[in-house]
């Protein structure tokens, strides 16, 4: 054996060894049992066990069939003006506030510290809080409006205004995540190349723009993904504040909502049906895995090109 | 290789946390899940009785938030675990449990106590496909109105008892700056018990029967406009009610800022504890007009079941068919505020025994009783629909369609050729 | 001139913005010292009097400490793990070429995404044939999983983007691979370390499904979980419903405040070079 060889075959076992621990443990514990709860998807459910093999019957019934494909095209719809509104106002208002930070001017680093501090709070006690501030009767927020005349809302009741209040509640609670990942890849650019396009004339608007939202696309694409598959798995924000049904009249239902509840049912309506719970799951994983990779694949082009 | 080193190294591992013993009961304890944790310490108490009768059983009591139980309880059962006797709902919730051969069927013969109980009850727990009873039912729950009567005299208007008189009733008491009702829409399942008290005396009987026998869907005329009187009620309902949600109704009535609440006979014992000094009393839902019948509707609302896979079976067992006696009973709905589904275990609290006499001529809570067996249930698009309804973005009749659409999936006679 | 005007009023949004972050959980903090009564009629007053009373039922109807300690175990474990087996993974993605690395990547990538929830049943079997059902390291073998992901998610796009003249140097050197990423790798790493371990620490740490599922002793049960049972119980009580949220968000938010300088530094310091 050559030198060359003995160091490639060292490299690959030194490989092996460095993912060795990590897909263990994934395949274990997250793909194992998933796998295991997929086959589900193909059986019909009696109660709550199998009764029997039934192909992709499970699929055409919430693809296909009424009321089920109308309850999960509305969830899906829910979901996308989910994405959308969180990556135009929350992400968005990341973006601009990291900038505002990039300054570096005084008590920047308080402001920083404030700004991820609701980050580290669980969607349950978010949720719980702004449940309570929002409160039709009681809460602060109606409070508030009422001092400057505004009449009260039951925000979380109208179907127009209870998907919007609980994005606004998600946007607070994470606002802070992409703001310090776009500071992050803005603090990489390097002072001197913020200074050279300044003194070419450029003002903020233009350097935020065209020199700097180009090469934050690192950290563009790890927000936009996280975002995105976020988005579409959200669940414990609308639970907590909409509950599993996507109450009012199932405005705030979106697809984890809908699955959790076709796998397991609710005490006070309906039964467990893992077939058709599982069937769901597999779609969504499908609909984010192939998403995500045409996205990432576009998105690394990108980050290449700049 | 490594399949070997893992196990090796998770053994290890885990004989330095702590090996796990407690989904498995010890010796002579018999472990009991619920999801009634507000209920802890009357059930503690009573089953310290049961071990005096029972010397060498103990309880072992544990509760889980409602909302999570049936996922903690579906989950266990299917990994071979859970409870040695388990709180179950009644029927389709029952029968998904039973059907997958998870509870042990109480055979009569062996369990003698079930005759304490009424066949009614008896169905409410029963597998229909085998006809085998698979839970010992605990309480009869009623949907009616709880009012405040120092609310009532001090606006001076008089508890209405037709529905005339009940919106009169609501407009003199707003009149007087009083909530008349404490629920909103926020909630589903409320809207369904809301639902149901006022639609119920508009519908009578033999709708329930029309509608079992195929003769009826709930596009029907009487339960369009049944729902329609819904609509009436918006105005005494409280300011945002789409907005408020079951514990706020809760909370605007034993404050006494609301003056009806419109629900099931067990709320009694949480508002006395709540409120000991609110002036309380149930009445049934308005007649249609003076002079007609009105009626509650009722269920019977959850059972006690031995897990198939107990390991304590015989002991699990004994405690079952405890449960079925008065010595539980009796004690029991007197705590918890409910009346026992076994015949011979009256209530003494006057307010109870009053429910007790409106039970007589109690029509079913139908979307459960009869339409929660297959999915999408009665419940489900019921609750989706009044919800809306409510809210203004649906009409009575696009309600009706909606939920007999829904149902006709599987119940064969709403199926349109 | 218009500079410092643009200033000041950079200014101004940053505090009008600390104020919409801060304000809610400064409420939070206070309605848990007041009755029912005085945060209905009185929402933004402060507390008429320092009553701790509400505390003091959460703090005796609960296993607080134990919930506590165990939720520190199973939190600290899990993410020390998580950074470990992911860091190890993303260098390996990240830092060589070998055939199906993107394959591999994609696999991780799709762990971000699986609905986990829907696998409890299997998971629970799973455990349990282990017999690692009820133990706190069932527990954070589970988290650990789930948490991978990200974790090779966030390292392998933060190493990818660092440059390679040092690594390449080191090795001409003659430094080991398990020096160079011990000794060059990390250090520089460390923004996307913290980032990864704030990612998963905070989930884990607020997670009640799992325990509820899967923990059934007592003194095992996490803080959320132990919380969770006990606010079912009280769904009326706003001000007790507030002391349980500030009791659950108490513990992470000082661990938060008082390592938020390093916290802050490593994430974004790592660019100053």
């Amino acid at each position: 054996m050559t030198t060359r060889t003995v160091r490639r075959w060292r490299q690959g076992g030194w490989i092996v060894l460095l993912l060795a621990p990590a897909l263990i443990i994934l395949v274990g514990f997250v793909t194992l049992p998933l796998l295991a709860a997929l086959r589900y998807a193909f059986y019909a459910f009696d109660g709550l066990a199998p009764a029997g093999f039934v192909g992709l019957a499970n699929f055409q019934t919430i693809l296909f069939e009424a009321p089920y494909a109308a309850w999960t095209m509305r969830a899906l719809g829910h979901n996308a003006i989910v994405f959308v509104c969180l990556m135009l106002f929350q992400n968005g208002l990341a973006y601009l506030l990291a900038f505002a930070l990039l300054k570096t001017l005084p008590g920047h680093r308080l402001h920083q510290v404030i700004v991820f501090l609701p980050v580290v709070l669980s969607a349950v006690i978010v949720g719980f809080l702004w449940k309570l501030m929002l409160h039709p009767l009681f809460g602060v927020i109606n409070a508030a409006l009422g001092l400057i005349g505004i009449a009260p809302h039951p925000w979380l009741g109208d179907e127009n205004t209870a998907l919007g209040a609980i994005i606004l509640t998600n946007a607070w609670h994470w606002l802070g995540f992409p703001a310090l990942i776009f500071l992050a890849g803005m603090q990489r650019i390097g002072a001197e190349t913020l200074e050279a396009a300044r003194l070419d004339g450029a003002g903020d608007w233009v350097l935020l723009r065209r020199i700097i939202w180009p090469l934050v696309a690192p950290a563009t694409t790890i927000v936009f993904t996280l975002t995105f598959i976020g988005s579409f798995n959200w669940f414990e924000l609308p639970y907590v504040m909409a509950g599993l049904t996507g109450s009012p009249g199932g405005t705030t239902d979106v697809l984890g909502l809908y699955a959790y509840r076709l796998a397991f049912g609710s005490a006070t309506a309906g039964l467990q049906d893992f077939g058709r719970g599982s069937a769901m799951a597999v779609l969504m994983f499908v609909f984010l895995a192939v998403v995500s990779a045409v996205a990432l694949k576009f998105l690394r082009r990108r980050e290449m090109e700049i | 290789m490594f399949a070997k080193t893992t196990r090796r190294l998770l053994l290890a591992a885990t004989a330095t946390f702590g090996m796990a013993m407690s989904f498995a009961a010890q010796a002579g304890e018999v472990t009991f899940w619920t999801w009634r944790q507000e209920d802890k310490a009357v059930y503690t108490d009573l089953f310290a009785a049961f071990t005096k009768s029972h010397p060498g059983i103990t309880v072992k009591f544990e509760a889980f938030p409602n909302e999570n139980y049936n996922t903690i309880v579906s989950t266990a059962l299917a990994g071979g675990k859970g409870a040695d006797v388990l709180h179950v709902r009644a029927y389709g919730g029952l029968e998904a449990m039973a059907k997958a051969g998870y509870l042990v069927p109480l055979d009569p013969a062996k369990v003698p106590e079930l005759k304490n109980l009424p066949a009614d009850a008896l169905a409410s727990e029963t597998l229909r496909a085998d006809g085998k009873i698979y839970a010992v039912s605990l309480a009869g729950q009623t949907v009616g109105i709880l009012i405040n009567k120092d609310l009532f005299a001090s606006a001076g208007v008089a508890v209405p008892t037709n529905w005339a008189d009940f919106l009169a009733a609501g407009k003199a008491l707003k009149a007087k700056g009083i909530t008349p009702i404490a629920n909103g829409t926020a909630t589903p399942w409320m809207d369904a018990v809301f639902h149901s008290a006022f639609t119920n005396p508009f519908l009578g009987p033999q709708f329930v029967t029309d509608v079992l026998a195929g003769k009826a869907n709930f596009e029907d005329k009487r339960y369009v406009d049944a729902l329609g009187h819904l609509l009436e009620l918006r105005d005494m309902l409280p300011a945002g009610f789409t907005g408020v949600d079951y514990p706020t109704a809760q909370q605007l009535f034993s404050t006494g800022r609301a003056a009806m609440f419109v629900g099931g006979s067990f709320e009694i014992g949480p508002f006395r504890r709540a409120n000991p000094k609110l002036n309380l009393d149930f009445i049934a839902p308005p007649a249609p007009a003076a002079g007609q019948p009105t009626h509650v509707s009722r269920w019977f609302d959850s059972g006690f079941a031995v897990n198939a896979k107990s390991t304590h079976s015989e002991d699990a067992m004994a405690l079952v068919r405890w449960l079925a006696t008065p010595e539980f009973a009796i004690p029991a709905a007197e705590k918890l505020g409910n009346i026992s589904s076994l015949s011979n275990a009256a209530n003494p609290d006057p307010l109870l025994g009053k429910v007790a006499e409106l039970n007589k001529t109690a029509m079913p809570y139908i979307m459960l009783v009869h339409f929660r067996y297959e999915s999408p249930t009665g419940s489900d698009l019921l609750q989706d629909g009044v919800q809306k309804m409510m809210a203004g973005t649906m009409t009575p009749a696009e309600v009706g369609k909606m939920v007999t659409d829904g149902i006709a999936k599987y119940y064969v006679p709403f199926q349109k050729k | 001139m218009p500079e410092r005007l643009k200033n000041s009023a950079i200014q101004l949004l940053l505090a009008i913005n600390a104020i919409i972050m801060l304000f809610p959980l400064g409420l939070m903090l206070l309605s848990s010292f007041k009755s029912n009564a005085e945060i209905f009629d009185s929402p933004f007053a402060l507390p008429p009097t320092l009553d701790f009373s509400n505390l003091l039922r959460v703090w005796h109807d609960t296993e607080f400490l134990q919930y506590l300690g165990n939720s520190l175990i199973v939190t600290g474990a899990s993410v020390l793990a998580i950074l470990v087996t992911s860091t190890l993974a993303a260098y390996a993605l990240a830092r060589y070429r070998f055939p199906f690395n993107n394959a591999i990547f994609l696999f991780f990538l799709a762990g971000l995404m699986v609905p986990l929830k829907l696998a409890v049943i299997p998971l629970f079997i799973e455990l349990d044939t282990l017999h690692l059902l009820d133990t706190r390291l069932g527990l954070i073998l589970v988290y650990v999983a789930m948490g991978l992901p990200s974790g090779v998610f966030i390292l392998t796009g933060f190493l990818r983007s660092l440059p390679g003249e040092m690594e390449e140097s080191a090795r001409i050197e003659g430094a080991s691979e398990a020096r160079i990423l011990w000794q060059i790798m990390l250090p520089l790493a460390r923004p996307a370390l913290v980032i990864a371990a704030i990612q998963n620490a905070v989930p884990i740490w607020n997670d009640f499904f799992f325990p509820l599922i899967f923990i059934a002793t007592d003194s095992r049960k996490t803080l959320p979980q132990g919380l969770t049972v006990f606010m079912g119980e009280y769904n009326t009580d706003w001000g007790v419903l507030f002391a349980g949220l500030t009791l659950a968000a108490l513990p992470i938010t000082i661990v938060y405040i008082a390592l938020s300088r390093h916290f802050i530094a490593g994430m974004t310091a790592g660019a100053v070079k």
